[in-house]
């Protein structure tokens, strides 16, 4: 279980506050969305959540199954099963993705007390799951992200997700800039992974994404905190009035 | 202006040590004479130092304190095995080799092959029979005829490879020209290798510089490689010099272009504790193709010097060069890059490149582009850049479970990646980056 607690934050550099007080909880087993306006601050908890240090937690707490990760550093916290799917995927030139995506595996199972993949094991995994998500073989002999499309780069993320099996899923508009059939291809992968051992968070601007992947909940974030909690209508809801009513106050 | 002309103690060692051995230097008495001229070159002119503007940072009259004794005909006991072994990632290579131990050509060492078109002789045996140079160079030639440290080559030399590579002839394994460093003895080599490729042919060599376990600490090395690349002829010449210790590594390089031709070069450095590596490079035929590139890695107190002359004296030409270096502790990288393009030499297309990664707010790059154009159409330009690990990308590794060293050394070899995949050669593409991972391995433990 996730469990935000009073969480604020500003940016290291210029101390300006972005989070001002999230509450919210994600059971195991669940998908809960977060929607809410350019600029709110859907990134900034995403990126808390992973341990990114550009960003200060000036109060509250974040425990997942029960611990403090706010000590951890990305690592760490990958290790203990935190995976952020990058709004922004980031481009690797000369490092070839099969190489990155073992590394970070291997890296990961050595800590989890699991036997490294040897070689053919590991290209076995990858080749069942690439495919699945339409990913040819070639496109992760080439460096990572570098020229790939956006909804590419997008899918990589989720192959990355796939590979690295965490057990809490954080998604930053994994929609944005994917076609429909690429929509449905991200969803379907996102999909299969959900099961009572994991907890996603998914942010999105899009209702569309929901119809595929169906939230447990939905949250509204404006101007640093959760304004509204609802069930999956919240986002149809949304589409139609916008974020009007969460003006600042 | 003219500089008092004081000798240093090392100049002054350096011409006392000439008049001792050059009766034991090869050649017959032209090849004699044109030593003699080049130690008369080099007296002239002393060591280079910073008030020449091409040895502004590599200071060399401050640098080097004490003229090391010349190897010459060296014999130590070594075995194919043990010169292997030097090779390091560099013996997975499928290559013809030749080795030179100290400075002399050992045939028993070497294992060149017999192939129509390709002949491969020691240096020390055609200076018996005259100069040797790759003289097919026409005017302007990129290379300053008063360069002190090719002067000390042409004086001093004791051996090398003479490669030269028949019209139409396709060199199918690359040619390994290893230098190996042995013996307890600190001593200078003086070599020079010869490449001369016919018109329409292909070579890919390799120039190793590496040392044996138990060698001495200090060394002094002056190599110097004249390359006659002919019409249509495509040569991919490598350097690998990842001699370590406290050795003085000068090597200069200098190359003619036929038309329609393609010149790759490309120099590795790491380990060694002060490089400089001089390029020259002249177009004589129109239509040809030169990439320079290069990647280094230093640290410790290191300096490695990447300079380069490329001459567009002919229309029509492209040049591309890139270099990388990544710098660590207080070492200290340097890129001079002069890129030439004659008032004929219209529609010459150039840009060059170099980058630096500072992993220590201790060491120093100096980049020095420069453009002399007297075309009026042409395609040129040139950049550089000082920079440090993104910590975005850093973070992104971590947030994927990577270690913080194990990201750091993905993002290093990120960076020289990009220079190193310039290597068309595979397997030699594959030994540097092997090289590259060696540093970052040594890198992580001493911080662990
Ligand atoms: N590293 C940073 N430095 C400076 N400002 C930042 C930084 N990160 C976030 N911000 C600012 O914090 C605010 C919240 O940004 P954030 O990216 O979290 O918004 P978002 O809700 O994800 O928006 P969007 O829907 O456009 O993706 C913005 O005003 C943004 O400019
Ligand atoms: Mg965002």
């Amino acid at each position: 279980m996730l469990e935000i607690k009073n969480l604020h934050a500003r940016i290291e550099e210029d101390k300006k506050e972005i989070l001002k007080g999230i509450n919210l909880t994600i059971p195991t087993g669940e998908v809960h969305a977060i929607m809410g306006p350019n600029g709110s601050g859907k990134s900034t908890l995403a990126y808390i959540l992973a341990g990114r240090d550009d960003y200060e937690v000036t109060e509250g707490d974040i425990l997942w199954n029960g611990e403090s990760i706010l000590e951890m550093n990305p690592e760490e916290r990958a290790i203990a099963g935190v995976f952020l799917a990058f709004q922004y995927p980031m481009e690797i030139p000369g490092v070839a993705g099969l190489t990155f995506l073992r590394t970070a595996v291997n890296a990961v199972r050595k800590k989890r007390g699991k036997e490294e993949f040897t070689t053919p094991e590991f290209l076995k995994v990858v080749k069942g799951r690439a495919a699945s998500l339409k990913i040819n073989m070639e496109m992760l002999k080439r460096p990572v992200n570098v020229g790939f499309s956006g909804g590419e780069k997008k899918r990589s993320e989720i192959l990355q997700m796939a590979m690295l099996e965490p057990t809490l899923c954080v998604l930053d508009e994994t929609d944005s800039g994917l076609d429909i059939d690429a929509l449905r291809i991200v969803a379907d992968g996102v999909n299969a992974l959900r099961g009572p051992d994991r907890a996603m968070c998914v942010i999105t601007h899009y209702q569309r994404l929901l119809e595929y992947i169906v939230p447990d909940k939905v949250h509204v974030l404006a101007h640093g905190k959760i304004q509204k909690t609802g069930g999956k209508e919240l986002a149809h809801e949304l589409e139609k009035s916008g974020y009007a009513e969460f003006e600042a106050a | 202006m003219t500089v008092a002309k004081i000798k240093t103690k090392v100049e002054q060692e350096l011409a006392d040590q000439f008049a001792h051995v050059s009766g034991k230097l090869p050649g017959d008495a032209s090849v004699k004479g044109a030593r003699q001229a080049a130690i008369d070159t080099f007296d002239a002119q002393g060591l280079p130092h910073r008030h020449i503007e091409e040895w502004k940072y590599t200071d060399l009259r401050a640098i080097v304190k004490e003229a090391l004794p010349l190897n010459v005909g060296d014999a130590s006991a070594i075995t194919i095995a043990d010169v292997i072994v030097a090779l390091g990632p560099l013996q997975t290579i499928d290559a013809q080799r030749v080795v030179l131990v100290n400075g002399a050509y050992r045939k028993e060492l070497s294992s060149t092959e017999a192939q129509s078109g390709v002949t491969i002789t020691p240096l020390s045996e055609a200076l018996a029979r005259g100069p040797v140079t790759a003289k097919g160079f026409g005017a302007g030639e990129a290379a300053p005829a008063d360069d002190a440290v090719l002067a000390l080559n042409a004086a001093y030399m004791t051996d090398g490879a003479v490669v030269e590579v028949a019209t139409g002839t396709e060199v199918e394994r690359p040619i390994i020209i290893a230098h190996v460093r042995a013996g307890g003895e600190a001593g200078f080599t003086a070599a020079r290798h010869v490449l001369r490729v016919g018109a329409n042919a292909t070579v890919t060599v390799v120039e190793a510089f590496v040392s044996l376990p138990g060698a001495a600490v200090a060394g002094q090395m002056n190599t110097a490689s004249e390359v006659d690349v002919g019409d249509g002829a495509h040569v991919d010449h490598i350097k690998v010099a990842v001699d370590t210790g406290a050795v003085t590594h000068l090597a200069s390089w200098i190359g003619r272009l036929g038309k329609d031709s393609a010149y790759h070069g490309y120099h590795h450095t790491q380990g060694v504790g002060l490089a400089r590596n001089q390029m020259f490079v002249t177009f004589d035929g129109e239509g040809a193709e030169v990439d320079l590139s290069g990647s280094y890695l230093g640290r410790g107190k290191e300096h490695v010097d990447n300079t380069l002359v490329v001459d567009h004296a002919v229309p029509h030409g492209t040049s591309r060069e890139l270099f990388k270096c990544v710098l660590d502790d207080n070492a200290r990288g340097i890129f001079q890059g002069k890129v030439i393009v004659q008032q004929i030499a219209q529609k010459t297309d150039g840009k060059q490149m170099a980058q630096a990664l500072m992993l220590s707010p201790d060491t120093e790059f100096d980049s020095k582009p420069e453009l002399e154009i007297y075309a009026d159409d042409v395609l040129c330009g040139h950049g550089s850049t000082v920079a440090e690990l993104d910590e975005g990308l850093m973070f992104y590794c971590r947030a994927r479970g990577i270690p913080e060293d194990q990201a750091r050394s993905l993002l290093v070899q990120s960076f020289i990646g990009e220079a190193i995949e310039v290597v068309e050669h595979e397997q030699v593409r594959g030994a540097i980056t092997a090289y590259a991972e060696q540093w970052l391995e040594e890198r992580a433990a001493r911080s662990s």
